[in-house]
């Protein structure tokens, strides 16, 4: 053996032993951390029933941390509603900014489970989340929370509460909500010689858009990576057709592919539609669409950087009656794994946030929707008159398809099948054929065995 | 076993106190087991130096490198939806699904492209600028600087940059296309486009790379090889191509090497440039979407990049046995 350190044999058979102890320590590291391996499908409904949700006795903790993604821009006014939660409670809270937007901020939050540490004691979620983290067992109802803490669950606008129920619990409480707002560039409809209103129908806005011409397209559908899956519910709806019906996938059904058929020709061989590449609302503001359907979370944003007069309005329905605007936004849930103390301490944020007063003042930073029935609109709606149409649209909301807010992935699938559609021109039947056999797969595999 | 039942070499005897080794004499100075006493404690004092080194940083792989490395391999057999406490052992069940799916096909097929394209494009543009800084002419300080600055800028700011040149409605080359009568590609919506947009970018940001270490090779050649050729008669063309590319050889193969490795692992452009991943899922970055991107398949994720840590593998090696046959070092 040739070696400068001159390792003698002796040293040699205890390196081998050192060795071997390191080599099994990192086995043994190996061993520490991940999932616990087992034959079962997972958590089965979130294991709800192992947890105690009692909260009587506790005291809450005088510290926690707030993830958010800041929706709308809504950093500044989250700063200013935590200062005046802490001198109320005394209880200090570290805003975090988890991520620029809903799946950043899930990436983090879902980090931190399997980590299974430096969780939060309230997370933003969106309506794509809430139910994977349900399913996961990583948020807990907060059901005992809300009676300890005498949050009037009834005050809350019914739609919204709705969303996050399911197996006979709350899972979250609403924060920053949204639906789909329809704008249109008033100076565009007036030079077109239309009224001053959003189409009632896609039929109607289909005869107007010929005469758009101020614009490079009359009417532009929002990007595929911004939720395409969630604003074209709106088209197939108002046909009576729907991504699913609760777990049963219908979007191969004839009413659905004629939807998605309208929507290739609106791009190809009518033309007088395009797929936005980046957001819809940025091309809005910019003049080179004269109308487009964004969130209204997207609302002051368009306005304050739009340099023509901006109209909103209800999104058009179909030849079928009924209410064809989904819900949309985030909510607030508190994370299973963490103490007692702090679940409680999050619990009395959810409570601040969602008062009346702290709602108004979030949508008048973001343009989101207040979402207490008792929420004072006046000085909201005198600043943004344009808010008034969102709430208004409230009572024509539904909620979203379980294929869509459901199933893992299933937004980015429909996102697939419709670029194939109204980018690349593809056949319909088949991607639709092709969407309907993929988000079944995942109903299979990620859903159906984790179900209470 | 002890170290007087040791024997000594070419016999049967057991070597003691009073059996030196070969070629000593019983009588002579320094005792065998003085000499060895010495030699052990040099040895243990180099031993803890070399401990006080190495350990932390052996500590340090072995937590950060070689602990994500086996949990990779185990969770790539796992069904595991990240998030989730709990997990199903599968076997090599992800390891079929993409070898067998379209889309891990898919992902397979836009990882070779997109390696291939990168490589080659900043290798072979990187080398004509080189040749180009090897002149020497005014300016030429500031010419290697600006080739070499976006190599050094951060992958996101430079992303976010290509983006607004890219945009079709307000990016300036739609504007520059629209001046001469023709439509922007769409660079975001058609899958095609978007692998183009992203090569050209990446491209654009590693070539500087590629150049300065070609620069460094041309400016080691040996000029007395450079002058004889030309005496002989060898024109610029001829002797770049019959002398300097040959001679180049260990600088190519170092390019061939690193860039081939970078390219496989290149992430930042095109999570910025291309979320969605349309068109432009390269292995890593479908390891990321299938993880992080709506799917919370952790296992499949693991699993891709298990796949790509093999193929890292094998080709690095691949090229040390074949393409290194062909490297002249002298």
């Amino acid at each position: 053996m040739t070696s400068s350190l001159h390792i003698p044999r002796g040293l040699s058979r205890r390196s081998l032993i050192g060795l071997g102890a390191a080599g099994a320590g990192a086995l043994g590291l190996a061993a520490c951390g991940g999932p616990e391996v087992g034959g079962g499908g997972g958590d089965g409904g979130g294991g709800a029933e192992d947890l105690d949700l009692d909260f009587s006795g506790v005291e809450p903790a005088t510290k926690i941390d707030f993830w958010s993604s800041h929706p709308g821009g809504s950093q500044d006014v989250e700063k200013e509603l935590l200062g005046a939660f802490t001198e109320e409670t005394g209880v200090e809270v570290n805003l975090v900014t988890a991520g620029s937007n809903y799946e950043e901020i899930a990436q983090k939050f879902q980090t931190a489970q399997a980590a299974n540490s430096g969780l939060p004691a309230v997370v933003v979620l969106s309506d794509v989340w809430w139910f994977r983290y349900f399913i996961n067992g990583n948020i807990i109802p907060v059901d005992t929370l809300v009676e300890q803490l005498e949050i009037d669950l009834s005050d809350y606008r019914d739609s919204l509460v709705a969303d996050y129920q399911y197996d006979d619990k709350q899972w979250a409480l609403p924060y920053g909500r949204s639906t789909p707002l329809f704008y249109f560039n008033k100076d565009h409809f007036s030079a077109a010689g239309l009224p001053d209103r959003a189409p009632e129908t896609w039929e109607e806005f289909e005869e107007w858009a010929p005469e758009l011409t101020e614009a490079e397209t009359p009417y532009m559908y929002p990007d595929l990576a911004g939720y395409a899956g969630w604003t074209l519910q709106n088209v197939l709806w108002g046909e009576g057709a729907a991504w699913s019906d609760e777990w049963e996938i219908t979007c191969n059904t004839p009413e659905a592919v004629e939807v998605m058929q309208w929507v290739q020709d609106s791009v190809f061989s009518d033309g007088w539609a395009q797929v936005a590449s980046s957001d819809s609302a940025d091309a809005f503001a910019a003049g080179v669409c004269s109308a487009t359907i964004a969130s209204t979370g997207s609302l002051v944003g368009v306005l304050e950087s739009s340099s023509f007069d901006v109209g909103v309005g209800f999104l058009p329905g179909g030849s079928v009656e009924g209410p064809v605007c989904p819900t949309g936004g985030a909510g607030l849930g508190i994370p299973a794994a963490i103490s007692k103390e702090e679940q409680l301490a999050g619990a009395m944020l959810i409570e601040f946030m969602g008062r009346p007063e702290s709602t108004v003042a979030f949508s008048a930073a973001t343009g989101y929707m207040p979402v207490r029935k008792s929420a004072d609109l006046t000085e909201l709606t005198e600043e943004t008159p344009q808010i008034q149409t969102a709430v208004d649209q409230l009572d024509q909301t539904r909620p979203q398809d379980f294929a869509r807010v459901f199933l893992p992935g299933a937004d980015q699938e429909m996102a697939k099948a419709i670029a194939a559609i109204a980018t690349a021109e593809g056949d319909v039947q088949e991607a639709m054929d092709g969407l309907k056999e993929t988000l079944e797969g995942i109903y299979t595999k990620e859903i159906e065995p984790k179900l209470p | 076993m002890t170290d007087s039942s040791r024997t000594v070499p070419g016999t049967d005897a057991p070597r003691t106190a009073a059996s030196p080794p070969p070629g000593r004499t019983p009588g002579q100075s320094s005792p065998p087991v003085l000499r060895r006493r010495r030699m052990s404690r040099r040895a243990r004092r180099d031993a803890l130096v070399f401990l006080a080194f190495a350990a932390p940083n052996l500590v340090l792989i072995a937590m950060f490198t070689y602990r994500p490395l086996i949990l990779n391999i185990q969770y790539s057999m796992l069904d595991w939806t990240l998030g989730s406490r709990t997990a199903t052992f599968i076997g090599l069940d992800n390891y079929i699904e993409f070898f067998t799916s379209d889309a891990g096909l898919e992902s397979l097929r836009i990882t070779a492209i997109f390696t291939l394209f990168t490589v080659g494009g900043a290798m072979v543009l990187g080398l004509l600028i080189a040749v180009a800084l090897n002149i020497d002419v005014p300016g030429r300080g500031l010419a290697r600087s600006a080739v070499f600055a976006p190599y050094v800028l951060s992958g996101v700011g430079v992303g976010l940059v290509w983006l607004f040149i890219f945009d079709p409605n307000f990016g300036v080359l739609g504007w520059i296309l629209r001046q001469v009568g023709l439509d922007s590609p769409e660079w975001f919506l058609d899958p095609d486009m978007s692998l183009i947009m992203v090569i050209v970018v990446y491209v654009w940001k590693n070539l500087g790379y590629c150049a300065i270490v070609y620069l460094g090779g041309l400016q080691s050649l040996s000029q007395d090889v450079m002058q004889a050729a030309q005496l002989d008669g060898a024109g610029a063309v001829r002797r770049f191509v019959s002398i300097a590319l040959p001679l180049l050889s260990p600088t190519t193969f170092f390019l061939l090497i690193t860039t081939t490795l970078n390219s496989l692992q290149a992430f930042d452009l095109l999570r910025i440039m291309t979320p969605t991943g349309r068109g432009t899922n390269t292995m890593i970055f479908e390891s990321y979407l299938q993880a992080f991107g709506g799917y919370s398949r952790a296992g499949y994720s693991a699993t891709i990049s298990v796949l790509l840590f093999v193929i890292l593998i094998v080709m690095t090696v691949a090229q040390i046995l074949f393409v290194e046959r062909k490297v002249h070092y002298s």
